[in-house]
């Protein structure tokens, strides 16, 4: 136990190099490859000599693709860790803001705010925050009976909460002809074109304290995880965190909604992956899933914006296609 | 020896980068207003255009400057040598990055369906944007005239304008012979069914035609229910959608279980290109005249 202890700053570091690099691989895979096509060789040109032509590659890659990278890492990260968070308050692996419908209550928020023709900042965040919040609290509602705590329960509850909020948003898309809701159906898979590097900086200046915070109490997460009557006894305020723990989630998750939508599972799959490779310490996982979600997610979108011959599919699609099945793995293996 | 290098390749790149920013400070010499009354840097001389819609890529072609045209949207079908240029994605989902790398000094867009923020983009990238707004058939000759005073086409532009008026007098002429206006359901989508409200083109085309619209109204595509369609006793169904043949026979044949539709009973039931009806082009005067065709067959019977 002590010897662990000692080790692990230096754990911490070790994993956050390699989850790092491998994030930087892949953005530079995200950098490279696009609509125009894949130059490697001209990316490095672009990135290490002051070299500049004719062409428009620098300005596709520094403008366009960029700031679509970087919105990737950190709409990646955000969401791993809601989903790491999520499973260690609700001691539940297969919880996922997507499929307990968080996203989902962020998304009517962010419609409604849309609809009232708001702008992004803070209108439509808002209304999405407090979305989120409803649907938090309706899960908890359910969640403080002592019953939902078991899995099935949990999920279904959440299936539930989240048919409803569709049947919201098909109801608001259906009631109205309004042309900004153009690209909805896009919007509603999760749509990574909208990012242009100032909306991208300002989403990483609310992003950035929340990593942190949930860093902090990273340790905390690891008492929860052992029971709440054990986290006690270890003097923690218990309600405190998880109230402080929940608001943070949900405000990362609902600001990354009403930025590019709803992109399911990615909580699932990073948080996962990275346990069984680096066991079940927080102090940890909390970086790696910040590190690793967002290589995954720079990865999907890679996936969706260079596969179709025509234009791009939502990001969504990937990583829905990568993620449900792993979901119908897990609780299969977990009901054994 | 490699800190002189790196020197030169400074001062190598300062020069370079002088020498491209002079010409792109003169290149924006000139500054006019487009017709959303926003403020652009037209290049001095136009040499490659990125159309955003397929409305905006027919109007080149007819003003017979095409040789600017870079990059189209999907769906620009029309003329058929569209559809072999480059694509830039669909025109309410556009793809900067090849937009950019078709390197175009100027792109023209439509308020309707381009989203905004990809033109405040391509405005923060220095690609000067010029968006048009055509509301009705006199706008739509504004904006062909204008388009062509913009790509140096004037003359092509004043025989487009002055061809669409007559043809719109004539048909207006040949239409005040009547009192009637026949009762139409102009039918854009099969499932659900959608039609035209007021503020679309496909409501002036009808009313020019001598027509009763019967999706008149604020909504631009209202929705209905085949009771309501019914009720309304439409004595002509026009079906554009994107439909294929047999797509159109079977919407044809659910109509024909309500024989006492007058529609049905006098076998008024029509498939037509929707493209000669919804886009801003010269083409809509094509529409027109189909149209006014359709709904007084009587009247273009002498006619040849």
């Amino acid at each position: 136990m002590k010897k662990s202890k000692l080790n692990l700053p230096k754990r911490i570091l070790v994993v956050s190099l390699i989850l790092l690099i491998i994030l930087a691989g892949i953005s530079f895979l995200g950098l490279a490859c696009g609509s125009t096509g894949i130059d490697f060789l001209a990316l490095i040109k672009i990135i290490f000599k002051s070299e500049i032509n004719e062409s428009m590659l620098p300005a596709i890659i520094w403008q366009i693709r960029l700031p679509r990278v970087l919105l990737a890492a950190l709409v990646g990260a955000t969401l791993s860790l809601g989903g790491l968070v999520f499973q260690a308050i609700l001691r539940n692996p297969l919880a996922e803001p997507y499929i307990l419908g968080i996203s989902g209550g962020a998304a009517i928020g962010a419609i409604i705010g849309i609809l009232l023709g708001l702008s992004r900042f803070p209108g439509v965040s808002l209304l999405a925050f407090a979305g989120s919040m409803a649907t938090l609290l309706l899960i908890l509602v359910m969640a403080s009976d002592k019953t939902i705590l078991k899995k099935d329960s949990l999920l279904l509850s959440g299936v539930m909460v989240n048919a409803f909020c569709s049947a919201v948003i098909m109801f608001l898309i259906s009631m109205t002809q309004d042309s900004r809701l153009h690209n909805i159906i896009f919007w509603l898979m999760g749509d990574l074109s909208v990012a242009d590097l100032d909306q991208t900086f300002s989403l990483a200046m609310v992003l950035i304290p929340c990593f942190i915070i949930i860093f902090y109490y990273s340790n905390v997460m690891n008492l929860l995880l052992m029971g709440q009557e054990q986290a006690r006894a270890m003097g923690v305020n218990i309600k405190l965190v998880i109230f402080i723990l929940l608001v943070i989630t949900s405000l990362m998750v609902s600001s990354t909604v009403s930025y590019c939508g709803l992109l399911g599972f990615v909580g699932l799959v990073m948080p996962h992956l990275l346990r069984i490779i680096l066991g079940p310490d927080h102090r940890v996982l909390v970086p790696a899933c910040i590190l690793g979600g967002g290589a995954f997610m720079v990865f999907c979108d890679l996936l969706a914006r260079t596969l179709p011959e025509q234009g791009e599919m939502p990001a969504g699609v990937i990583t829905a296609l990568i993620g449900a099945p792993l979901f119908i793995y897990l609780l299969k293996r977990s009901s054994r | 020896m490699n800190m002189k290098l790196k020197k030169t390749n400074i001062i190598l790149s300062c020069f370079v980068l002088l020498v491209l920013l002079v010409p792109l400070n003169d290149i924006s010499a000139m500054e006019i207003k487009d017709q959303l009354n926003r403020k652009i840097h037209l290049p001095k001389q136009i040499k490659t255009i990125v159309s955003l819609a397929p409305s905006i890529t027919e109007i080149i072609y007819a003003l017979g400057v095409e040789d600017l045209l870079v990059g189209v949207t999907q769906y620009s079908d029309y003329p058929a040598a569209a559809s072999s240029l480059p694509k830039v994605g669909s025109y309410v989902h556009l793809d900067l990055e090849r937009i950019i790398a078709l390197k175009p000094n100027l792109c023209i867009a439509t308020r309707d369906g381009n989203p905004l923020t990809t033109i405040e983009r391509l405005e923060i990238m220095k690609i000067p944007v010029y968006a048009v707004d055509p509301r009705n058939l006199e706008t739509i000759i504004q904006t062909i005239l204008e388009l062509g005073r913009l790509l140096k086409a004037e003359k092509k532009a004043d025989f487009l304008a002055a061809n669409m008026r007559s043809r719109i007098l004539k048909i207006k002429n040949i239409i005040s012979c009547t009192q009637h206006r026949t009762r139409l359901f102009f039918q854009i989508g099969i499932s659900p069914i959608v039609s035209a409200g007021s503020p679309t083109f496909i409501n002036e085309l009808i009313e020019l035609a001598g027509g009763e619209n019967l999706a008149k109204g604020p909504a631009a595509y209202p929705r209905f229910s085949k009771e309501k369609v019914i009720s309304l006793a439409p004595e002509v169904i026009i079906i554009t959608s994107m439909a294929r043949s047999t797509v159109f026979e079977k919407v044809k044949a659910e109509w024909n279980r309500w024989p006492d539709l007058p529609a049905v009973k006098q076998q008024r039931i029509y498939l037509e290109d929707s493209n000669l009806f919804d886009r801003p082009t010269p083409r809509l005067v094509d529409g027109l005249e189909l149209l006014a065709k359709l709904l007084h067959p009587e009247l273009f019977e002498n006619i040849k």
